[in-house]
């Protein structure tokens, strides 16, 4: 292949993108902790030996970034002594990886005796050994308060042998020890079958041509996100979000800034962050690829979603970052242990926010945030086993979607950084599992961020324990501040959760929760929405009409809001729009002050979240 | 004489067959242009008996099995015209339809909206009370509630309701008291419990097949009496019977009482076809059945003789659709057929689909107005399909059209006409193989050590395919073209009773085990009582349990040797077969682990008799006078390809590539180094030369 090949290049990108399937599919079906194979908390991608991402699954957008980061320590630390068979163990964050809790195996490939390829699968963990029973340590000091075990790229198999004292020392440290080394087994395996892809990729298509489509991929890439950018309008925006505060530590939150400088004449796009604070006393600190992967996904999400995400298109992105700030590279010893949600999840909605400032058509209103009650990691003994212990964490419900140019929110979207890919857990799983009862999960209507497109609602979610108490730990956001709408868009919701005690009596809790739950008592929260997309006058009156038949919405909002006049009733099933007086009424509030506003202070009423 | 027949009534297409015990099959194919049923099956039955001059009267009343496919259920589905059904679920639970089991496709994508639930929130009603995991009640049962909600639903005038409560497979008593209540207000209504529909733990499958089931019930209760009464009045007095998804069929009432399970039940015959052939011509029994029609491509696997079987068959996409939940003959449908369409994107590279040109305006070859280049095009260009007498003659292809199409993707690529048409027909098999790969991949199977068995249009592509996955074992069937049909005629009827109970290798209870073996054994038993005028002589029950390493997710079937279980050598041998199945699908097993089983299921297998000739096709019906050979481009020049008809496709023939067989609906493509022989069952094996 000597020029580019549109064919050959198609053929051997499919291939590749079939041998990241079968990577994925080994880790996820083996793995024993949900986080894995339920949240798909993991990724799978392929580098080439000279440390460029060729191509990735389609994973999390937190873990878009970094693995080429990653095998660059690898072939740094261990240039000259690298070897077919080698499998690295790799979670150190201030050496390319996300956070201590993702640990990701990189296996070298080889071929005809020379270094083509690096096989990396990432997934993240139920347990790391952290000082205390969960991988988001937001009040940790520093990695040592951390207290997770690191590896910067530390060879834990040589000649497809494993060392084995380094899996003793794991299991002398992390909690579930099982758990954590089918964990490790499973994402050895994955890498592998990585690893015998694409050596057969390799052998029918000899070392000459892999190579040259290594590079004609990368210049693909590079072309379709040079043709994207051209698309765009010239624009500088500069755009801020804040972390919600935390106690003591962050009394006023942590307060972000992107700087973004389209240019479609040098077809580049420069996100800068480095108008932000130094790092922080505590574990939100972001890393240097949940910074760059955040900010990345906001642009991504913002365009056409074909193209190609790897080191080729990102030659078009230029991401400015400070050494020692909040979001950029952290400085050694600050905790980066929630660098993959918070501080990212406000980033990811700040870009993609400052997108929908370009014109209408362009970006997205901001996503809901925060790991609420149905993302707790939960811990404790189960009397049904004979007082065996668990640690993980649940996923059965997380924040709503944002509104989009095109679309509504999605009620499954969970988090910004990761955007509706997890799978969720059947409450019949979890109450099998853990030793609790859940009382309520449901969408809590009149709730998203309204808008043309409006944000997905809340989600309610209540439980608590069976016989016998347990500890509950969310690093929630979005408490404070909610998701912002954009062009006329209204905010989504703010999170809330309370305790209920044994009396009915009810605590409103932090957003930094770390509970124990005893048998009588429950909690109950409601997670964050997600913000509309442009004037909710605009919205398309079938589109309230189907959302108050369906109880996403009331006929008072679709008055007061939206502006749509409806007859009829829902239960008569003759509900109908009365569109004379809908324009009337439109036009009265567009003349006026516009539409009522979300109720006074942008969080779910305390009596809206009932339970049974 | 008496006849087999089986018809697989599609949306597009009715397919038929009709065997006799001892004679030959004859094959048939029209297009379905009638909404009523029994119309559409005369009219397939008259293109049949016409060609062996016998009335479909006749044939209809020397029918013994007449077997019945029909997509009515899933298209029903799909448009979503099934009953205005009511969904009724725990207080406290209402979004568990909507919600679904979360996930996504494209986590970069906002473009598209979240689906509506299958039951409108609106339709969706909570009853109080709760179960625990344990089966103890949390909250007693609201029957004041529960009475009030009955009227609602009488007076509201729903026609079906579903009814899924949290841990009803724990303890089902608060589904079987709404159902009394149900029975007694409105005694007209049908229902589905879900506990007794799919007894298996995580709400929202079991709540997904229970809706999909009821709201079936009035219209395939409407649909398929009728059919048989119309099958009767002209005659017809042997057993009719309905495919199931489930990878056999079954008695019209079964289907009738549980509807889901005629739900993609076509595409469930296609991997008994496979086994089949694969039977006849002693190549093994790790197969892998793909059939190609116009805009998809369905993928179903048999793994040791065993069709493989999901529990994870979705209506439409997956994560967004709408869940089967039942265990259902795993096909899946891929995004590819001969009418995708062929650009070039903006980075320069060939792409193919996800749009395709579909059947309206079609490739731009059929003259319909379409003028972008499908696979279909290519394939036409190259001189692979019979231009001026395709499909029997019934079209004539526009070869011109077809080039100016490919031409513009040419000048684009800077290629000339026919590598363009070279390339979108190279990268077209290599996004089949590559779809393929995954499919098998997912369940463990190495395309290398299997063997395809091709339907519909893949003949095109499937020596390519079978190149490109290193697959040496291949048959095209000469039923290629009505496989589900063929599947039908060899297919058993197979019923699944599951119960659900969570219990650990490492703390097991023998005798729990045993009592929920021997109901299950007890409640087929029952079933099979019911089945009169069939030969039960070699019925069998077997058993499967859906295991885990404790601590995973997601189960594994495997199979349970030895019933009742005895001793602690018989828990051993689970352990075993699970460590097995764990192996093969994974490339790993842990021994150190316990294995928790989830779901017990037994399996009722009544044959309906063996020596079924394998279908032969019609007779051609090819213009004597046409050449025999046609020019074809394999490389970049053009060379005199030989051209196959029925009539010269003797048992034992080998033809050499470059070839075409060419059959009245259907087309295999014969490289040039590539070989085809016929079997003596008249398959076609395909093999490289050398």
């Amino acid at each position: 292949m000597t020029e580019f090949d549109p064919c050959l290049t198609a053929i051997i990108a499919n291939r590749i993108e079939s041998i990241i399937r079968e990577m994925t599919q080994t880790l996820m079906r083996a793995t024993r902790s949900t986080v894995i194979n339920s949240a798909r908390d993991f990724s799978c991608s392929i580098c080439t030996a000279d440390d460029q991402l060729l191509m990735a699954s389609d994973g999390l957008p937190i873990h878009l970034f970094g693995s080429h980061l990653q095998t660059r320590t690898m072939t740094e630390f261990h240039a000259g002594d690298i070897a077919e068979g080698d499998c690295y163990l790799h979670n150190d964050p201030y050496n390319g990886n996300t956070h201590a809790a993702d640990h990701s195996f990189l296996v070298p490939v080889f071929f005809e005796g020379e270094h083509l390829f690096t096989a990396v699968a990432k997934a993240h963990q139920a347990d790391i050994g952290n000082a205390e029973p969960t991988n988001y340590m937001a009040g940790a000091a520093d990695i040592y308060e951390e207290g997770a075990l690191i590896f910067p790229a530390v060879r834990v198999q040589r000649n497809y042998r494993t060392q084995e004292d380094i899996v003793r020392m794991c299991r002398a440290r992390i909690r579930v020890p099982d758990q954590w080394y089918g964990d490790f087994l499973a994402a050895i395996s994955s890498a592998r079958s990585g690893e015998r892809r694409l050596k057969e990729l390799c052998a029918r298509y000899g070392l000459t041509t892999i190579k040259a489509f290594s590079r004609a991929w990368l210049d693909y890439s590079e072309r379709r996100m040079e043709q994207v950018i051209r698309g765009l309008p010239a624009a500088i925006l500069r755009n801020s979000g804040t972390h919600d505060p935390f106690g003591t530590l962050l009394p006023k939150g942590i307060p972000l800034t992107v700087g973004i400088d389209i240019d479609p004449e040098a077809a580049r796009i420069t996100l800068d962050l480095t108008d932000n604070i130094d790092n922080v006393n505590c574990g939100f600190n972001a890393s240097e690829a949940t910074a760059t992967s955040a900010v990345l996904t906001g642009v991504f999400n913002s365009i056409d979603s074909t193209v190609p995400r790897n080191s080729g298109a990102f030659r078009r992105i230029t991401v400015l970052l400070r050494e020692g700030s909040v979001a950029g590279k952290p400085a050694f010893p600050h905790s980066c242990s929630v660098a993959t949600t918070n501080v990212a999840d406000r980033l990811v909605n700040i870009v993609q926010s400052a997108f929908a400032g370009i014109g209408d058509g362009w970006g997205l209103a901001e996503g809901g945030v925060g790991q609420g009650a149905g993302l707790a990691v939960v811990s404790g003994t189960d009397p049904r086993a004979k007082g065996r212990p668990y640690v993980n964490q649940m996923f059965t419900a997380g924040a709503g979607g944002p509104g989009c140019a095109t679309a509504d929110g999605w009620p499954t979207y969970t988090l910004p950084v990761v955007a509706g890919l997890p799978l969720r857990d059947a409450v019949e799983v979890d109450e099998l599992k853990y030793p609790i009862a859940f009382r309520s999960l449901r969408i809590l209507p009149g709730t998203g961020g309204a808008g043309r497109f409006r944000g997905a609602p809340a989600i309610e979610v209540a439980y608590g324990p069976r016989e016998i108490s347990f500890e509950a730990h969310w690093p929630c956001d979005g408490t404070y501040y909610p998701a912002n709408g954009v062009r006329g868009g209204q905010n989504g919701l703010r999170a809330r959760h309370f305790r209920v005690k044994e009396g009915g009596e009810r605590d409103e809790l932090p957003n930094i929760v770390s509970i124990r739950l005893q048998p009588g008592e429950y909690v109950i929260g409601s997670h964050a929405s997600g913000g509309g997309y442009g004037n909710p006058l605009e919205r398309d009156p079938a589109r309230v009409l189907h959302d108050v038949l369906e109880g996403y919405e009331d006929a008072g909002r679709a008055h007061d809001v939206y502006g749509v006049v409806l007859t009829g009733s829902v239960h008569d099933g003759d509900l109908a729009i009365d569109l004379q007086r809908t324009d009337e009424l439109r036009e009265r509030h567009a003349g006026g002050s516009g539409a009522a506003g979300p109720d006074q202070d942008g969080s779910v009423p305390q009596d809206v979240l009932r339970s049974i | 004489m008496t006849f087999k027949i089986s018809v697989d009534a599609g949306s597009r297409f009715t397919d038929v067959i009709i065997s006799n015990f001892g004679g030959k099959a004859r094959i048939g194919k029209t297009i379905t242009n009638d909404a009523n049923p029994f119309a559409a099956v005369c009219a397939a039955l008259d293109e049949v008996g016409a060609q062996i001059g016998i009335p479909k009267t006749e044939l209809l009343r020397n029918c013994d099995y007449f077997i019945y496919g029909t997509s009515y259920a899933h298209d029903a589905i799909v448009s979503r015209s099934v009953a205005k059904t009511a969904f009724v679920t725990t207080e406290g639970f209402p979004d568990i339809l909507l919600l679904r089991e979360g996930g996504k496709s494209g986590p970069f994508d906002f473009s598209q909206d979240f689906p509506d639930p299958f039951i409108p929130r609106r339709h969706t009603f909570e009853i109080g009370g709760r179960i625990s995991a344990e089966g103890d009640e949390l909250y007693p049962f609201d029957g004041f509630g529960a009475r009030a909600l009955a009227r609602t639903l009488r007076d509201r005038e729903y026609e079906a309701v579903a009814i899924c409560l949290l841990w009803s497979v724990a303890d089902p008593s608060h589904e079987l008291r709404f159902a009394e209540i149900l029975k007694e207000l409105a005694p007209d209504l049908p229902f589905t419990l879900s506990h007794q529909l799919l007894p298996i733990v995580r709400e929202y499958r079991r709540a997904s097949a229970t809706a999909l089931d009821a709201s079936l019930k009035p219209l395939m209760r409407r649909h398929l009496v009728g059919l048989e009464e119309e099958l009767r009045a002209v005659g017809f007095a042997g057993q009719f019977l309905v495919n199931s998804a489930a990878g056999g069929c079954l008695p019209a009432q079964a289907a009738i009482e549980k509807p889901i399970y005629t739900v993609r039940s076509g595409p469930a015959m296609a991997p008994i076809a496979g086994r089949i052939f694969s039977q006849m011509e002693g190549m093994g029994s790790d197969i892998i059945v793909c059939d190609l029609g116009g805009t998809s491509l369905d993928v179903g696997l048999v793994k040791g003789g065993r069709i493989t079987v999901s529990r994870d068959v979705w209506v439409g996409p997956p994560h967004t659709g709408d869940l089967l939940g039942i265990s259902a003959v795993d096909v899946r449908s891929v995004g590819a057929g001969t009418g995708a369409i062929a650009w070039v994107d903006d980075g320069g590279l060939l792409r193919i689909g996800p749009q395709s040109a579909g059947s309206d305006p079609g490739p731009a070859c059929y003259g319909h107005g379409g003028d972008a280049p499908t696979v279909f095009d290519a394939a036409a260009m190259l001189g692979y399909v019979p231009a001026d007498d395709f499909l029997g003659g019934k079209m004539a292809l526009d070869l011109d059209a077809a080039h100016r199409a490919i031409g513009t993707l040419a000048t684009r690529l800077g290629v000339e006409v026919h590598d363009a048409a070279r390339n979108i027909m190279m990268l077209a098999s290599n996004q089949m193989a590559c779809a393929i790969h995954d499919v098998a991949i997912s369940q463990g199977m190495d395309p290398r050590e299997s063997t395809i068995v091709g339907g519909g249009a893949i003949g095109l592509h499937i020596m390519d395919i079978a190149e490109e996955l290193g697959c040496s074992r291949v048959i095209m069937p000469r039923a290629a073209s009505v496989l589900s049909a063929a599947g039908m005629q060899y297919a058993d009827i197979v019923v699944e009773e599951a119960a659900s109970l969570l219990m650990r290798t490492d703390s097991f209870d023998l005798r729990a085990a045993n009592n929920l073996l021997a109901d299950l054994h007890h409640r087929l038993s029952v079933f099979a009582a019911g089945l009169t005028g069939y030969d039960l002589s070699e019925a069998s029950i077997e058993y499967m349990v859906e295991a885990r390493y404790a601590g995973q997710i997601w189960e594994l079937e495997t199979s349970l040797p030895h019933v009742p279980l005895d001793d602690e050598s018989s828990i051993a041998a689970l352990v075993a077969s699970f460590h097995a199945a764990h192996q093969r699908a994974f490339a790993m097993q842990d021994e150190g682990s316990a294995v928790e089983v989830v779901n017990w299921k037994a399996r009722l297998v009544v044959p309906l008799g063996n020596g079924i000739n394998p279908p032969t096709a019609v007779e051609p019906r090819r213009d004597p006078a046409s050449p025999l050979s046609r020019s074809c481009h394999f490389g970049s020049k053009a060379v005199a390809a030989i051209v196959y008809g029925t009539g010269d496709l003797v048992p034992g023939l080998v033809l050499r590539g470059p070839a075409i067989v060419e059959e009245p609906a259907m087309t295999i493509l014969v490289p040039p180094d590539m070989s085809v022989t016929v079997s003596e069952a008249g398959n076609f094996l395909l093999s490289p030369v050398g």
